[in-house]
């Protein structure tokens, strides 16, 4: 009966207009919805309810959202959107950093924001972590035996380009900031070497084929942030 | 938003009151040693010197011209030279004289700096007013057409509230539109902006774009021509997606539906700049506002009623702070051509595994 259950969103946004939309927006959509207008009374529901996932403004009266965030994060596994405003690329990437998992920047369509609320709620499912061999579109990555298919054919990748490959896969549809993915697979003294990061991520969409060019591609590049990784960018917005 | 007057009472101009007064004396009183002149006649030289100084600079150094003329007249020149001798009736009002000019001086010349801070204020003023009355125009047509649409919404007839949702959507976009803009154009002027330069890919920079721009390019065909072998240069990402995208919607909306725009991308003949051109199939950019076009609340001729220029000039300060350039032309074959440039260096080459 558990898949019966539907899942509970906490949404925590300081505007009363604000979360009423979006609670009408989630419960027409099947969510079960709390609200929270702090940060104080949003790690207070945390705590009482655990919800399956929590969209959380930036621009809190009390606290700041990456305050909230690192508050909430000891206590709370689900996974968390952040809301935020044109033009504050730096408030992203410290959320980002801080363990959120995706933001939506204001103002956003329903569509969009139920694409990736779908994305997100998705990753929590057993089912799509990855085991020892992972598929999207015409790839299969082979974890144990580091090879990569396409089409049935052998793909040829360097190290680290299967590395960086794998680090999106193990996050999909999560959004891997700049700083984040350096600092993993290069060490924190080459957080600044955007240019290896940009570099890879060519030779990998060329190497499998993955169009930058287009909406469809896996890769999607989040200007002045990062990438995300989408297993399946058609199911989403 | 508007620049704010500009106060001249920084130190650093104080400072150099000070230093003009101290060169002025110190010319004299050296010119004055070798010059066939009674030492009578070097105080008059010092006495113009005192009015020619406090004509340009504020009271305090005026007040100090005259203590120092005083002071070196006597002790250069007023017999016996090289000490401070008692002196004469006639000598003390000479004396007198240099700080009374300084006062008189200096006071004209602060009379001058308020009257020239009144006018820069009332064009300020004029300013403000302008911005306020195009900005309230802008807000309150969004938010007409937002509550009579709410009252619209009442309606039974279903291809009504169809359009009424459409009205709807379209007064969203465009107050969206103004809002961002107004903050954009915020951020610069107030000096917020600090852009983070970083090494960008070009196909990446051009695809955000194309997704912020979204509905907003309607039904033009969007044609792209980047090589595949561009490398990446620096620039600022969130800058570059939303300069790449207003002029994607500026293209969009002065051009018929249907006609396609283009974005073409490569490194310039000597490899010093990144060129980034998106043009169209409009009417073209007329010669005599090509220079204006970038100066904030300029509109084209042709331009639709609404807007309030200030697309352009966003797009013109996003490439400036990031130490790039924006020029537009109307090629000989019609439409509109928007270059966008940056300076290119090659990046450190990547290690190699």
């Amino acid at each position: 009966m558990k898949d019966e259950r539907k899942p509970d969103i906490l949404i925590v946004d300081d505007e009363e207009q604000i979360r009423r939309l979006l609670r009408f927006a989630l419960e027409e959509a099947g969510y079960s919805v709390r609200e929270a207008d702090s940060g104080r009374l949003a790690l207070g529901e945390i705590a009482l309810h655990a919800p399956d996932l929590v969209i959380l403004d930036l621009g809190l009266p009390d606290a700041h959202g990456t305050e909230v965030l690192r508050a909430l994060r000891p206590i709370c596994p689900a996974p968390v959107l952040i809301l935020s405003v044109i033009g504050n690329e730096k408030g992203k990437i410290a959320a980002l950093d801080a363990g959120a998992d995706d933001y939506l920047t204001k103002p956003f369509s329903g569509g969009e924001l139920l694409a990736r609320l779908r994305a997100l709620l998705r990753r929590v499912h057993p089912a799509a972590t990855p085991g020892n061999s992972f598929e999207f579109g015409p790839i299969h990555v082979d974890f144990q035996q580091r090879r990569v298919l396409r089409n049935g054919q052998l793909v040829k990748l360097t190290f680290m380009e299967f590395n960086v490959l794998k680090m999106f896969v193990t996050n999909s549809d999560k959004v891997l900031t700049h700083q984040h993915i350096l600092t993993e697979l290069w060490g924190p003294h080459s957080v600044n070497r955007t240019n290896y990061l940009r570099y890879y991520m060519m030779q990998l969409r060329k190497k499998l084929g993955d169009p930058v060019d287009s909406e469809g591609g896996h890769f999607q590049t989040e200007a002045g942030v990062g990438y995300r990784f989408v297993s399946n960018p058609d199911a989403g917005a | 938003m508007l620049s704010g007057i500009q106060t001249n009472t920084s130190n650093f101009a104080l400072a150099w009151d000070y230093a003009k007064v101290a060169t002025v004396i110190a010319l004299i009183t050296v010119v004055g040693q070798f010059a066939p002149l009674s030492y009578h006649a070097l105080g008059y030289v010092y006495l113009f010197g005192v009015i020619a100084l406090s004509l340009s600079i504020r009271r305090w150094p005026a007040l100090a011209a005259a203590i120092l003329s005083g002071a070196a007249w006597d002790f250069f020149f007023v017999p016996p030279k090289l000490s401070f001798s008692g002196i004469h009736f006639d000598e003390g009002l000479l004396l007198t004289t240099y700080f009374a000019v300084a006062l008189i001086g200096s006071q004209l010349t602060a009379l001058r700096a308020s009257a020239n801070r009144a006018e820069l204020f009332a064009e300020s003023e004029r300013m403000h007013q302008t911005l306020l009355d195009s900005v309230s125009h802008e807000m309150m047509t969004p938010l007409a057409v937002f509550r009579s649409s709410i009252e619209q919404l009442a309606t039974q007839d279903p291809t009504r509230r169809e359009q009424v949702i459409l009205e709807l959507k379209v007064a969203t976009q465009r107050l969206d539109r103004l809002v961002s803009n107004l903050l954009n154009q915020n951020r610069l002027e107030s000096g917020v902006l600090r852009p983070n330069v970083d090494w960008c890919d070009c196909h990446e920079l051009v695809v955000a774009a194309r997704r912020s721009a979204g509905v907003k390019i309607g039904d033009h065909p969007l044609t792209l021509d980047i090589p595949m072998d561009l490398p990446i240069f620096r620039a600022d990402a969130a800058l570059m997606e939303q300069v790449i995208s207003q002029l994607l919607v500026n293209a969009a909306i002065h051009t018929p539906p249907g006609t396609s725009i283009k974005v073409v991308a490569g490194l310039s003949a000597d490899s010093t700049k990144v060129l980034i051109t998106v043009s169209d199939n409009g009417l073209g950019v007329p010669e005599e506002i090509r220079d204006s076009l970038f100066d904030k609340f300029t509109r084209g001729h042709n331009a639709r009623k609404g807007g309030l220029g200030l697309g352009l000039s966003i797009v013109k300060g996003f490439m400036r702070a990031q130490g790039g350039e924006v020029s537009v032309e109307s090629p000989p074959g019609g439409g509109a051509r928007f270059t966008l440039s940056l300076p290119y260096e090659k990046s450190d080459s990547i290690p190699l595994e």
